[in-house]
């Protein structure tokens, strides 16, 4: 980024500040004698855009918006959407693949260190995979039908042309717009489901001391979920809420929001949904290829003994215990 | 260029250049059309628009159908803007601007560019529809005019001719009201109305009793010329705004001082360099204070006053009364302010004065417009270019209508109503008069005005023997009248419930047929606009212009000169009325009926506006002058023709009269459009004078002088004020024989018993009007302008408080004029007044309440309400009210509130915008609306499919009692009312 | 080469909306969009100025930038056109525009968006459609530039006040305007339009 682009970046984020706390200032001027002179009393845009970030007036049409006569800060938008989240979102997610490349290269695939027992304990439930995989599909297609907004016209556009693309984005959005309630459901059932496994405990701090088993080479104490997975669930809460209601916001435009609202909101859903596809794709790499025996815990929800063993060590050990007695239902 | 769509994306364009369209645009006229004059930006280059795609602007037509273009004037103000229509296969498909018209040069305003949908409009009155046990039931147009002609045959025969009021329109072409006008002179009544009294009858009285005629006496053009722009009581930008156009540029030319003075901050004050917020109703009050400062400074101007009025000094004794202290109490101005206007309006010259509404409706209406003549005659401003009394009026043809006489206490052209008036206009019909007296109950109400359209209902509901004529009103007669415009609706609702006949021809079903629960007796019958017809139209400015059918009648509707026809058939005198007038298969020649107004319409000057001359003028709309309004001399159409021959345009149309762009100019011939005031009141008036006499008081007869001295038109032979023309005066100048002996012939067949009485405005040749103007001279003499208006029930202007006032102190020192019987109905409005006083109404009623107009909508708005493109831009009836009456009542902007009224425990809900545009204690509402009655939704009321897009309350739900005693007027303009949030 | 632009004279404008209906009239523009408008700054207070508003076709348009189908584009001319064809009506213009312009009829489900519709300088779309066809009419609207025609909005403003054409010229004209009356209250929405204003 260069320095104009920085302090543009700046400006940019003074001027939200400054739009929200703006407060309309008047000029009245009078004319000679204090009597009211309305020509004398011209105010240009130059005073008026100086004391607010935008013009805004009384019109006939019932239509809010239409009241904002000039609001320089589209300009800032376009430079937003095309320069910062384009190469910004660009390099976020490209390097996030960059980075699990080299991850991938140096480490590998992580092996179960004892092997495969061969037996099979029940780690997620059938209707927990529901929720995960309702979350997952919904996820990505809202992904690539919203990375297509972004950077569709640069990437996919020349490839097909012009027709075929209009055609494909205006499926998108639609597709975009009906998933996004799909996403929504699932990221409340998944929250509802693992929200009590997921509190903090003090065995995640262990595990953050050991660095996750990374830095020692042993595996971290964790209970049902490791921090790693906590922090995992915690943060695409956060961002699913994030972007559900940035969304929603942009789904049903102007209800209850101004151009000022509607322009957070899409910078809010952009932002968060690039960095939130970064830490999906984390999620992805530590979920598939980047750890042997981990993707049966979505794929099938059984999980060998062994791999509970190394990365849940007390949830399979309390699993275990409660197994054995004979009167415990299969609580899970 | 624009690049061909194939190659339309950024980067990858191939431009590809188009063959050259014609008709591209020059630069020059660019910039005429963008409102600067040609040449003065000489080092611009051509504005290049090489390479454009070729293309039919507009909605397309069908394939293969011709285009033609059609012009005819908007409908919707008095500024009289041409409106150009492209018509294919029969259908309006477009609009264009008209830059060539010198009156709008292409502009318009919402209006003017969305008429297109007045005529197409989905909301319209299909067919002739009556209500059968409350139920709209579809008749044809036979059987429409037999029921209801039949009804009025009864009525007539059992109650007389006066129990039907014939309700007119300023809507009308002037021949449709003409026409009108002689349909009542026909059934034998003078209960013929129309819109005028309800907005400048006022102005009408008022003006022409002060120096002749009743009419805005320069134009709007004319205003690039002032150096002083007042206005008091107008609000232009909103009911004309294309008048801005002159008043703006000529602001901005001249750098002239433009002051507003208004109750509101509108978008007129605006553009203003000074803005005098006022307190509704003082304006004489106001008047007189500038007039204090003025004789106090001598800044009056003393020339003009001794050669061209009579009667300044009691106008200097009372305007000595209203020092500055005074005129502040009445009016809340400080002296500061008065004095400043006062000394720009007399000093910064020329200065004109522009009113509207703001000063005519009120109870003191008349006196009102009069101490604004006041003002412009002490300060020398009338009859100059870039002077005078512009007033504008409100309809497309307010003016016209009035002038043709669609008006309670005249025949057309203002002739009045006595014996010889009727014998004048039967001599133009060509019909007997003694028939013509036997159509009346007697001669006496045949020469006694009639009942004023703001009473109707008064007529119709008071004891008969309150009402001055044979029995109450039974059957309304309205063409083109909105019920939701007059005031005390409440009492209108009974009225219309208790009629016996209700007929309302109109575009639109209009509120009169959803107010009332009547359930039978009403009919609807579709008009066409009048882009439907062909027709003239007087602007404010007295130019007439010719307007051509642009379609045929949608649906149903006829226009109103086939309607009248059939209705005059179907009474029995349609021959006799239509007697020269051709009428082909039922359809009326609209030029045969300006040709009979030529033939009658000398006193006003309508005798020389030929249809054949008035379609010229609209062809060459693009040859008169945007400023003086004149063509070259040298034109063979219309050669030295003022645009639109602005009344008085004298003579036959041989005569070639240019017409009057400024009325009272003596710095013109006659000839050329000059004049003098009009010697309408006699050459002198006695007067009984107390005077001292060797330390005795005695009364003595003095013979004022009204003629005017040392002050004649340019190139008059009579250098000295004269009386009006007669056979008589011109025999004692020896002009007698310069009269053809066809002339001769004709004056001696106007009164065989004693041509000499024969007077320029009676003689049906036109000679006498002819020989007078050859010889320099006004054919209505050479007079003094009158600043004591003897005939008026204010001789000269009486400050008086309006009936509801918020300050019940004023009324003692100031209170409206006492009880009396005017035009056949008792008015009460001073016991009005005392009650309300004594019952401190200002207490329950707190705040002011008046009333005016909105941009997107015209008059009571049925037709504007129902167009889409008006509609959308103005959804909801409102209330302005001042942010701090508001936060003392909790209301928000936007909110609903219920607005109540003075009188009838009257209500309405409305939504509040909440604004400085009023001052605190007014709150203002315009006058559009309708379809909702007290909180009740009448949508459902209306004719299928007819209703209107939006509706709201009237605000003539909640006016009240109040009538100018000269004309009848009512006093919207100045109530009082309480609101509360809903 | 012309470039097209608008200029709102605020000192002339008096809020009548002429320009409002000559825009639905002539491009026959259903209820609900208004491609221009008039918007009233110091309501009933003095220093009052209506100015009259509508795409301005800016230079460097940020809503074709912001477009993710590119369906916006300007022409040599300057006017800014867009392909109703390929708007998937996503709202983004919207966001971009400064003055506010782009306006969506309500389609289908939520208070979804139909395809964009906004002033197109009377000059006809972006599409494919023949220019000054019924097809191109009831897409977009008129296409008086196809005949050296200038909008209708201008051509019709009450007051002259709103200014269409060669943005050099009007220019001109305006500082012509301000230097004979001696006040102006500025070209408005220039300096964000085009990145310069009006020089007097």
């Amino acid at each position: 980024m260069t320095f104009l682009a920085r302090f543009r970046l700046a400006t940019f984020v003074l001027m939200l500040l400054a739009i929200a706390a703006a407060v309309p200032v008047f000029a009245q001027k009078l004319g000679p004698d204090g009597a009211p002179n309305p020509t004398a009393s011209v105010t240009g845009q130059r005073e008026l855009l100086q004391q607010e970030p935008r013009i805004t007036g009384r019109v006939d049409i019932p239509d809010i918006k239409s009241s904002v006569l000039i609001q320089p800060a589209g300009r800032t938008w376009d430079y937003f959407h095309q320069v910062l989240l384009r190469w910004g979102g660009g390099v976020v997610i490209l390097g996030t693949v960059a980075l699990l490349a080299i991850a991938y290269l140096i480490l590998g695939k992580l092996p179960i260190s004892a092997g495969r027992s061969g037996r099979k304990v029940v780690r997620f439930e059938a209707f927990e995979r529901f929720a995960h995989w309702l979350t997952a599909a919904s996820f990505v297609i809202l992904g690539l039908t919203g990375l297509n907004i972004t950077f569709g016209k640069a990437l996919l556009l020349p490839l097909v042309g012009p027709d075929l693309f209009a055609a494909i984005s205006q499926i998108a959005k639609y597709v975009h717009n009906f998933t996004s309630f799909a996403f929504v459901a699932g990221l409340l059932l998944i929250t509802v489901i693992f929200f009590k496994d997921n509190l903090l405990e003090k065995v995640d701090m262990d595990w953050l001391k050991q660095g996750g088993g990374f830095i020692k080479n042993r595996h971290a104490p964790a209970g049902r979920f490791n921090f790693g997975e906590k922090l995992v669930f915690w943060l695409s809460i956060a961002a699913g809420i994030a972007v559900s209601v940035s969304g929603f916001l942009l789904l049903f435009p102007f209800y209850g929001t101004d151009i000022l609202g509607m322009q957070l909101a899409q910078v809010v859903h952009a932002v968060v949904a690039i960095l939130f596809v970064a830490l999906i794709l984390g999620h992805i790499y530590i979920g598939t290829v980047g750890m042997e025996g981990a993707f049966e815990a979505m794929g099938t929800g059984e999980v060998d003994l062994n791999w509970a063993k190394e990365h849940h060590d007390q949830w399979i050990a309390k699993k275990l215990a409660s197994e054995t007695r004979p009167s415990a239902t299969a609580a899970e | 260029m624009l690049i061909r769509k194939s190659d339309r994306r950024r980067g990858s364009a191939k431009p590809v250049v188009a063959d050259r369209p014609g008709g591209g645009l020059d630069r020059r006229t660019f910039l005429k059309r963008s409102g600067i004059a040609a040449g003065t930006l000489a080092a611009l280059g051509e504005l290049a628009l090489n390479g454009v795609r070729k293309a039919e602007a507009g909605p397309p037509a069908p394939p293969g159908a011709p285009v033609s273009t059609r012009k005819n004037i908007c409908t919707h103000c008095s500024v009289g803007c041409s409106v150009i229509a492209k018509v294919a296969n029969g259908v309006w498909i477009g609009q264009e601007p008209d830059y060539d018209s010198p009156i709008n040069r292409g502009s318009h305003c919402c209006k003017g560019a969305a008429v297109r949908d007045d005529v197409l409009s989905e909301r319209r009155l299909r067919y002739p529809v009556k209500l059968v046990n409350g139920q709209w039931t579809r008749v044809s147009w036979e059987t429409a005019i037999n029921e209801i002609g039949d009804k009025l045959i009864e009525i007539r025969q059992k109650s007389g001719p006066d129990s039907v009021y014939w309700l007119g329109s300023a809507k009308f072409t002037n021949e449709a009201a003409y026409l009108n006008r002689k349909l009542a002179a026909f059934w034998g009544t003078n209960n013929s109305d129309h819109q005028a009294r309800i907005c400048h009858s006022t102005t009408v009285t008022g003006v022409a009793n002060t120096w002749g005629y009743g009419a805005m006496t320069n134009s709007y053009n004319d205003i690039r010329n002032s150096r002083t722009i007042l206005l008091m009581g107008g609000n232009p930008a909103e009911a004309h705004p294309v008048s801005l156009q002159h008043i703006l540029e000529g602001k901005e030319l001249n750098r002239a001082n433009m002051i507003v003075v208004d109750p509101r901050m509108t978008r007129t004050a605006a553009h203003a360099t000074e803005y005098v917020r006022v307190r509704p109703g003082t304006h004489i009050a106001t008047i007189y204070g500038m007039l204090w400062h003025i004789f106090e400074n001598g800044w009056e101007d003393k020339e003009f006053l001794s050669q061209r009025v009579y009667g300044v000094d009691e106008i200097r004794k009372r305007a000595a009364k209203w020092n500055p202290k005074e005129v502040e109490r009445v009016t809340g101005l400080p002296e500061a302010q008065v004095k400043r206007i006062a000394e720009l309006f007399a000093k910064e010259k020329p200065a004109t004065l522009i009113w509207a509404m703001g000063q005519t409706q009120f109870t003191t209406g008349t006196a009102n417009v009069r101490a604004s003549c006041l003002l412009l005659l002490a300060t020398g401003n009338v009859g100059r270019p870039g002077a005078g009394a512009n007033i504008f009026r409100g309809h497309t043809n307010v003016q016209g209508a009035t002038d043709l006489g669609l008006d309670v206490t005249t025949l057309p052209l203002y002739y009045g109503l006595a014996e010889e008036a009727w014998r004048h206009w039967c001599r133009v019909w060509e019909v007997d008069y003694d028939w013509m007296k036997s159509r009346f109950p007697t001669k006496q109400l045949m020469e006694t005005p009639g009942i004023p359209s703001t009473r109707w209902f008064d007529a119709t509901l008071l004891p008969k023997d309150q009402i001055s004529q044979p029995n109450p009103v039974q059957a309304m007669f309205v063409m083109g009248h909105g019920v939701n415009t007059i005031t005390r609706m409440p009492e209108a609702v009974r009225g219309i419930e208790k009629l016996e006949l209700l007929v309302v021809c109109d575009p639109y079903p209009t509120a009169w047929s959803v107010i009332s629960e009547r359930k039978n007796g009403t009919y609807l019958l579709p008009a066409c606009t009048s882009f439907e017809m062909d027709g003239s139209r007087t602007a404010s400015n007295r130019s007439l212009q010719w307007g051509e059918k642009i379609v045929e009648p949608v649906f149903e509707s006829k226009n109103d000169y086939d309607m009248m026809y059939m209705l005059a058939k179907k009474l029995g005198f349609a021959d006799l009325m239509f007697k020269n007038i051709k009428v082909e298969n039922g359809a009326v020649s609209a030029e045969d009926i300006l040709r009979e107004i030529n033939r009658g319409g000398w006193s006003t000057g309508y005798c020389g506006q030929s249809p054949e001359r008035l379609k010229a003028h609209m062809k060459n709309q693009h040859k008169f002058d945007l400023v003086t309004l004149r063509a070259p001399k040298d034109d063979p159409e219309v050669g030295g023709d003022y645009y639109g021959l602005p009344w008085p345009c004298w003579g036959t149309p041989e005569f070639r009269h240019p017409g009057t762009p400024i009325l009272y100019n003596t710095n013109l011939p006659v000839k050329d459009g000059g004049g003098t005031f009009r010697a309408r009141f006699g050459v002198e008036r006695v007067v009984k004078r107390k005077v001292m006499e060797n330390g005795q008081e005695v009364e003595r007869e003095d013979h004022d002088n009204l003629l005017a001295e040392g002050s004649y038109s340019a190139g008059s032979d009579i250098k000295d004020g004269y009386p009006e023309f007669t056979l008589g005066v011109l025999k004692k100048l020896g002009w007698d024989k310069e009269l053809t002996p066809q002339e001769m012939e004709i004056i001696q067949r106007v009164n065989s018993a004693d041509p000499d009485k024969v007077s320029w405005s009676l003689d049906l040749s036109g000679g006498i009007q002819r020989v007078a103007i050859e010889h320099g001279c006004s054919p209505y003499g050479n007079a003094k302008a009158r600043m004591i208006a003897w005939n008026l029930p204010d001789p000269i202007p009486v400050y008086r408080e309006p009936i509801y006032t918020p300050r019940p102190d004023l009324v003692a020192d100031y209170p409206t004029l006492p009880d009396a019987k005017q035009f056949r109905m008792p008015n009460i409005g001073f016991s009005v007044q005392k009650a309300a006083v004594d019952r401190a109404i200002s207490q329950q009623f707190p705040l002011i309440l008046s009333s005016g107009r909105l941009v997107e909508y015209e008059g009571g708005g049925e037709e504007t309400r129902s167009n889409k493109w008006l509609a959308e831009l103005k959804q909801y009836m409102y209330v302005e009210v001042n942010p701090a009456d508001a936060a003392e009542r909790g209301i928000k902007d936007g909110s609903w509130v219920w607005v109540t009224g003075a009188e009838n425990s009257s209500r309405t809900r409305v939504k509040a915008m909440v604004t400085e545009r009023v001052g605190k204690g007014v709150a203002w509402m315009p006058f559009h609306f309708a379809g909702f009655f007290q909180g009740a939704d009448l949508r459902a009321k209306y004719p299928a499919g007819a209703d209107p897009i939006v509706l709201g309350e009237s605000v003539n739900t909640l006016t009240t009692y109040g009538y100018d005693p000269a004309t009848g007027m009512q006093e919207p303009k100045a109530t009082l009312c309480q609101i509360r949030v809903a | 080469m012309a470039r097209m632009k608008f200029l709102c004279d605020a000192d002339r404008c008096i809020d009548c909306n002429a320009c409002v209906t000559a825009c639905k009239n002539e491009n026959e523009v259903p209820w609900g969009i208004n491609r221009r408008r008039v918007v009233t700054i110091n309501d009933g207070k003095p220093g009052e100025r209506s100015v009259s508003m509508a795409c301005m076709h800016c230079t460097d348009p940020p809503c074709a930038a912001v477009c993710p189908v590119n369906c916006i584009f300007p022409t040599e001319d300057g006017v800014v056109l867009h392909n109703k064809d390929q708007c998937i009506g996503c709202g983004y213009c919207f966001y971009a525009c400064p003055f506010g312009a782009p306006q969506y009829p309500q389609v289908g489900n939520f208070g979804s968006r139909g395809k964009m519709d906004k002033c197109t300088y009377c000059a006809g779309g972006g599409g494919p459609e023949a220019p000054g066809s019924a097809a191109e009419f009831a897409k977009y609207g008129s296409n008086r530039f196809g005949e050296g025609k200038l909008p209708m909005c201008a051509e019709m403003c009450s007051t002259k006040s709103l200014l269409a054409g060669d943005g050099d010229i009007i220019a001109q004209i305006y500082g012509e305007r301000v230097r004979k009356r001696g006040y102006g209250s500025g070209a408005w929405g220039w300096t964000t339009a085009y990145h310069e204003d009006v020089e007097v």
